[in-house]
């Protein structure tokens, strides 16, 4: 009883950080209330509903104390399928589902001089193009409940970063490991091939990932129209490995019920990347070794190569980017990796009215692939409406193929503050 | 020998009085030179550092109107000027950021844009420098400092301007080295202060002019004149972009640091 007092009153506390702007306390207050319904092609196995609503409330507080940042912020939203998980407090985002609350950004910035600084606390870490591929990035924890967002999910880590005139360098330790989350094993977002299960459903064991997380030391030099960069990390992976456990299936009345654990590997990789102006492009080439001693991990060399070029008030990008190891399991069951080898092209343009944006992502080994596209109109400076699609197609033993049933349209209704 | 001499030297007098006379009434035809006139303009209104709050308005031609704001740095002036600009408001652009750093020779500034979304920095290239700078009627070569040095000028005349006399200057960019957006600028200097009053903007190959600024509201600010209103016009699109500058400061000691490409990625940061 005490328990449950204690719950409601820190969720009471969550909600009221949400929805009031304590402006005694905030020097800025920012954030969204979101609506969002999703309505697809057809059902996943008769189980799955076609339509999905999806509401989000974000509040973010920025304050600076002095020369220190301080930087909080917390999502709260409801999602009408099993992808949400129970309201637990998870501060670290290691529950097997998304908790209806999620702490994004806890971190303070301290300088240590004028181009050096200090940032420890939760943040998002980006070291990647976005709409692209990059070895670098790749690997940072994605919250797969949505398949089809992208959505990284912020980490507890200390961060380190300064420039000396054109060498820039960062120094990232995370010393707890914040695990990919995956959808739910079975459901149209994550539907699993007759060859692995041959019938039935799966049991998702709760499995505790290592307390461990990852270093990482990059540095980028900057001369002219060039950027060079390095970059080397040790510790865990991020993106589980799945073990279906068939020796310890048992009958359920759909058949047969195989648990699934979860385990994390170690890994160490180095990388480089190179970019330059070349005419109207900007020409970009990342290649990374990526070396584990786990079975099912292996070793993997990762290229990628991109270029972007403008038009107006819009930006195509083309990536190509493909792993030189053949994996010692199906790709497509070690995510980051999973697309791979594959050709992206982004297209995103900026209109009076608003933005839009198309990305084909085609998978070069089974043929398969995904079409998004989607288009914002500004209402006002506050409000928004966006519109979109993703258009999975081909084989279905392909990443993008495999989710031929998660086809959808969407609308959204945002209002900022 | 002596008698010589005394002839010699009225000759001579009157032969550098011609000279001299002839010098000052080419110059008096001629009048003032456009380089020198940009010179001086840059001399007088050449200040260390500038800092502002920019209230933006853009409008188009539908007559819709968006809202942003944004804060400005710079420090130098011209060809040796650093520019940092971050956007407080909507909640959709805050936190942009950009930088743009002079570079030697005449080059085009190096220029970098600040996406929260993105976590990083991303480079613009030349082919981006005619994109609309943040959803404003400002392209990316707009948002460099005028430098005189990479233009080859001319002085085309003189005109009123809400009865203001004006020099009229034509700027043709020279591409030796950095390449620009524009075939042509014609500027419209007030007479009474050499402070730019209007600039009208002129693509490759387009003999109308594509865009116009007008610089209006001009005040002394700390000995400084300044326009506090900032007017550009896409005469194609027919949408317009104000820009009130507001809390202006002049030559205050910039923080160390804050034109580099770390500052500009510090999420919150300025």
């Amino acid at each position: 009883m005490k328990k449950r007092l204690e719950l409601e009153l820190r969720h009471s506390f969550l909600l009221v950080f949400l929805l009031f702007p304590l402006p005694a306390l905030a020097q800025e207050f920012s954030g969204y209330a979101e609506a969002k319904g999703f309505a697809y092609a057809e059902r996943w196995q008769g189980r799955d509903n076609w339509g999905l609503g999806w509401g989000t409330l974000f509040s973010k507080l920025e304050e600076k104390l002095d020369e220190v940042q301080l930087t909080a912020s917390l999502r709260g939203e409801g999602i009408s399928s099993d992808g949400e998980g129970a309201l637990i407090f998870d501060p670290a985002d290691r529950e097997i589902r998304r908790s209806p609350f999620s702490l994004r950004d806890f971190w303070l910035r301290i300088p240590l001089g004028p181009t050096h600084d200090l940032q420890l606390g939760r943040f998002q870490l980006g070291w990647g193009k976005t709409d692209g591929y990059s070895p670098a990035d790749a690997f940072l924890p994605r919250d797969l409940t949505d398949p089809f967002a992208d959505e990284k999910i912020p980490l507890w880590s200390l961060r380190l970063s300064g420039s000396n005139g054109a060498l820039r360098y960062e120094a990232v330790v995370a010393p707890v490991t914040t695990p990919w989350r995956l959808p739910v094993l079975g459901s149209r977002n994550a539907p699993l091939t007759t060859e692995v299960v041959p019938a039935g459903t799966v049991k998702e064991v709760e499995s505790s990932p290592p307390v461990i997380g990852f270093a990482a030391l990059r540095t980028l030099y900057t001369f002219g129209e060039w950027d060079l960069g390095a970059w080397g990390r040790a510790g865990v992976r991020p993106a589980p490995l799945l073990e279906f456990r068939f020796d310890q299936a048992t009958a359920a009345p759909s058949g047969l019920l195989v648990p699934v654990e979860r385990r994390y590997a170690r890994e160490e990789a180095v990388g480089v990347e190179l970019s330059r102006i070349l005419g109207s492009f900007i020409v970009r080439g990342e290649a990374a070794a990526l070396f584990s001693r786990d079975r099912d991990l292996g070793d993997a060399f990762i290229g990628s190569l991109s270029a972007e070029r403008g038009f107006g008030d819009g930006t195509l990008l083309v990536t190509l980017a493909g792993n030189a190891r053949e994996t010692p399991v199906d790709a497509s069951q070690l995510f980051d990796r999973a697309i791979l080898p594959a050709v992206i092209i982004a297209w995103n343009r900026t209109e009076e009215w608003g933005e839009w944006k198309i990305v084909w992502s085609a998978g070069l080994k089974h043929g398969d692939g995904l079409l998004k596209s989607e288009a914002g109109y500004n209402l006002t400076d506050l409000w928004k409406v966006t519109v979109g699609y993703e258009l999975p197609y081909g084989q279905a033993d392909g990443p993008f193929g495999a989710l031929h049933s998660a086809r959808r349209v969407q609308v959204a209704l945002r209002r900022s503050w | 020998m002596f008698s010589i001499r005394i002839v010699r030297r009225p000759l001579c007098h009157l032969t550098m009085a011609l000279l001299l006379s002839t010098i000052c009434i080419s110059l008096s035809w001629a009048g003032p030179d456009a380089r020198a006139l940009l010179k001086e303009s840059e001399s007088r209104h050449r200040t260390r550092t500038q800092l502002y709050a920019g209230e933006l308005t853009v409008v188009n031609k539908e007559g819709k109107v968006r809202k942003k704001g944004w804060k400005s740095f710079r420090e130098g002036y011209a060809s040796d000027a650093k520019n940092l600009i971050r956007f407080i408001d909507p909640p959709e652009v805050k936190g942009v950021g950009f930088l743009s750093l002079a570079r030697p020779g005449g080059q085009n500034p190096d220029q970098w844009l600040y996406l929260p979304s993105m976590k990083r920095e991303r480079r613009i290239a030349a082919q981006d420098r005619d994109a609309s700078f943040v959803g404003t009627d400002f392209n990316y070569e707009d948002m460099e400092e005028f430098d005189h040095e990479k233009y080859k000028v001319a002085l085309k005349g003189e005109q009123h301007l809400d009865n203001i006399p004006c020099y009229v200057i034509e700027a043709i960019p020279v591409e030796k080295v950095g390449k620009s957006v524009y075939e042509k600028k014609i500027l419209y200097l007030r007479k009474d202060n050499l402070y730019l009053f209007r600039e009208d903007l002129y693509r490759k190959g387009e003999k109308e002019p594509a865009k116009r600024m007008v610089l209006a509201d001009l005040q002394q600010v700390e000995g400084h004149w300044v326009a506090r209103k900032m007017e550009m016009k896409d005469l194609k699109k027919g949408s317009t972009t104000t820009v009130l500058l507001k809390e202006i400061v002049f030559d205050r000691p910039q923080a160390t640091g804050r034109f580099t490409l770390q500052n500009l990625n510090r999420e919150g940061g300025d």
